[in-house]
């Protein structure tokens, strides 16, 4: 992995958060490089001990949140609840659920009730 | 470019052209090949034969891969073992591709803006394009029938009949024009950012779950797994203990790390079983994470048909006491109603059927746990399945 191209940036949170690196790991490589995210910064979320992700999605101009997580943890909504404080409280997160075979599932999270868009 | 362009039928058709290639491409349902040198009827060979006796020999593509703890995997990174993992038994994932690693193909694509031969990220892309497309088309009508009954009520008439799309009728309206007209202001710019834009390096691997490099380097040897700090090839008996490892609970001192070794509920002996078990029959088994289930289980391939089944595994202890000082979060309580009808519902939706699998995990008391040295233990844990469909009367009636 420390040849992999993507090792450089997010090294320090992988060494400061060694449980989540893999999702860290895998959500940053299928954002960067297969969606093509644009401005992509990684963040440092300490309450929730992980790293994260800010973006904005090809071609458009929204600022997009992304917490990686692995399908093997356990969360809750305190949980959820933290991520959104210290993210600066954006309208919706992106959970990134990664599983071991590279699928990553994205659910849009948002605090209290949304319509669905149509 | 508008996404909906009029659809190449090389791209994603499925007539009789493209299922003989595919037919000719994935012919081999596992990773080792069996020759039969071609003999004629009078030889010595063809007679053995008649007696069972055959001179096929079998022919081991030996791969290579490097285990990961950090995505607890195996990653495949030589291009043409990753290809032949894949198109023998639909091995593995590329890590940024849907299925087959194509993520260097998408990218020389993207580059020549002029996909000839799409692949399946394409095609999605096109298909939820549409969807999309349709879904506006739909509420638009709504909200226009809607009006015209408002109005028609103020007036005292009858509304007029406006007609609604349905997903099966909807035809996409054809955008060749525009479509045509933006490729060709695109190009002159894209050459000269072709020109800027580095050399593209493919960095996408194949990544192997553990159960399934498991599979492949103990059922059939055709896997090597290398060391990730030595770059040394592990023989089995590391391979079972890394592999076992690899599911214990992150920073736990080495002396615990040797007691969960001597355990019988570890995930990855589980999740084994399960796997072991499907491909044993002749399934195809991938992840399921996409339909909130443990895997699904495809009659050929991903590339022919959809998964008809969805596995969930539910691991039972034999003996209960066993759970009480579980390490692991197995989460083998009695399931509730509620998670059921849900993940039923999900899979009826998309038309699967669910396979409740029930992996029991052997009592401590009474298969001693000097046992787990050595694969051979699999051989205690039963599978047995159940198979759950929702009964929905409006849409069953075959």
């Amino acid at each position: 992995m420390e040849d992999h191209p993507s090792y450089p940036k997010l090294s320090e949170l992988i060494s400061k958060y060694p449980r989540t690196a893999g999702s860290l790991f895998q959500t940053y490589n299928d954002l960067a490089l297969a969606q093509q995210w644009e401005d992509l910064e990684v963040l440092d979320l300490p309450s929730c001990s992980r790293g994260s992700f800010r973006g904005r999605r090809p071609k458009t101009n929204d600022l997009l949140y992304v917490v990686p997580c692995s399908l093997s943890e356990s969360l809750s909504i305190s949980w959820f609840h933290q991520a959104f404080e210290d993210l600066g409280k954006p309208p919706h997160v992106y959970l990134a659920i990664n599983s071991d075979d590279s699928n990553i599932v994205y659910y849009k999270l948002s605090p209290g009730i949304v319509k669905p868009p149509i | 470019m508008s996404l909906i362009a009029p659809s190449n039928k090389r791209g994603g058709g499925k007539g009789g052209a493209q299922r003989k290639e595919t037919n000719k491409i994935y012919a081999n349902p596992l990773p080792l090949l069996f020759i039969t040198p071609q003999t004629s009827h009078y030889s010595p060979y063809h007679v053995l034969g008649l007696f069972g006796l055959s001179n096929s020999r079998v022919e081991n593509p030996h791969c290579e891969g490097s285990f990961d703890p950090v995505t607890r995997s195996v990653w495949v990174e030589d291009r043409k073992d990753a290809m032949i993992l894949w198109r023998r038994g639909f091995f593995g994932k590329g890590d940024l591709s849907r299925s087959e690693p194509s993520w260097y193909t998408r990218q020389v694509n993207a580059r020549k803006a002029a996909g000839k031969h799409l692949t399946a990220e394409e095609v999605r892309e096109r298909r939820r394009a549409e969807r999309k497309q349709f879904k506006l088309d739909r509420a638009r009508a709504l909200a226009q029938a809607a009006a015209e009954a408002e109005a028609a009520f103020e007036e005292g008439r009858q509304a007029p009949v406006i007609a609604i799309p349905s997903g099966a009728t909807w035809k996409p309206q054809s955008q060749a024009p525009t479509a045509e007209v933006t490729a060709s202001e695109v190009t002159p710019e894209d050459e000269t950012d072709i020109q800027e834009e580095q050399p593209l390096e493919d960095v996408e691997h194949l990544q192997l779950t553990l159960p399934e490099a498991f599979f492949l380097i103990w059922t059939m040897d055709c896997l090597t797994v290398l060391d990730h700090a030595t770059s040394e090839s592990m023989d089995l008996k590391k391979i079972w203990t890394t592999f076992r490892a690899a599911y214990h609970p992150p920073g736990i001192p080495s002396s615990l790390s040797s007691s969960y070794l001597d355990r019988f509920d570890n995930p990855f002996l589980v999740h084994y079983a399960a796997y072991h078990y499907y491909r044993s029959h002749g399934w195809v088994v991938k992840g399921g994470i996409k339909f909130c289930v443990d895997y699904l289980l495809y009659k050929r391939g991903p590339v022919f048909q959809h998964a008809e089944f969805a596995v969930v595994i539910l691991p039972t202890y034999e003996d209960p006491k066993d759970e009480e000082d579980s390490p692991f979060n197995l989460n083998a309580s009695p399931y509730s109603w509620t998670w059921l009808s849900t993940i039923n519902r999900v899979n009826t939706q998309v038309q699967k059927t669910l396979i409740l699998t029930y992996v029991t995990i052997p009592a401590k008391s009474r298969v001693s746990t000097d046992m787990l040295s050595s694969p051979a233990s699999l051989a205690q844990y039963s599978v047995r399945d159940v198979v759950l469909r929702r009964f929905v009367p409006a849409r069953m009636r075959d």
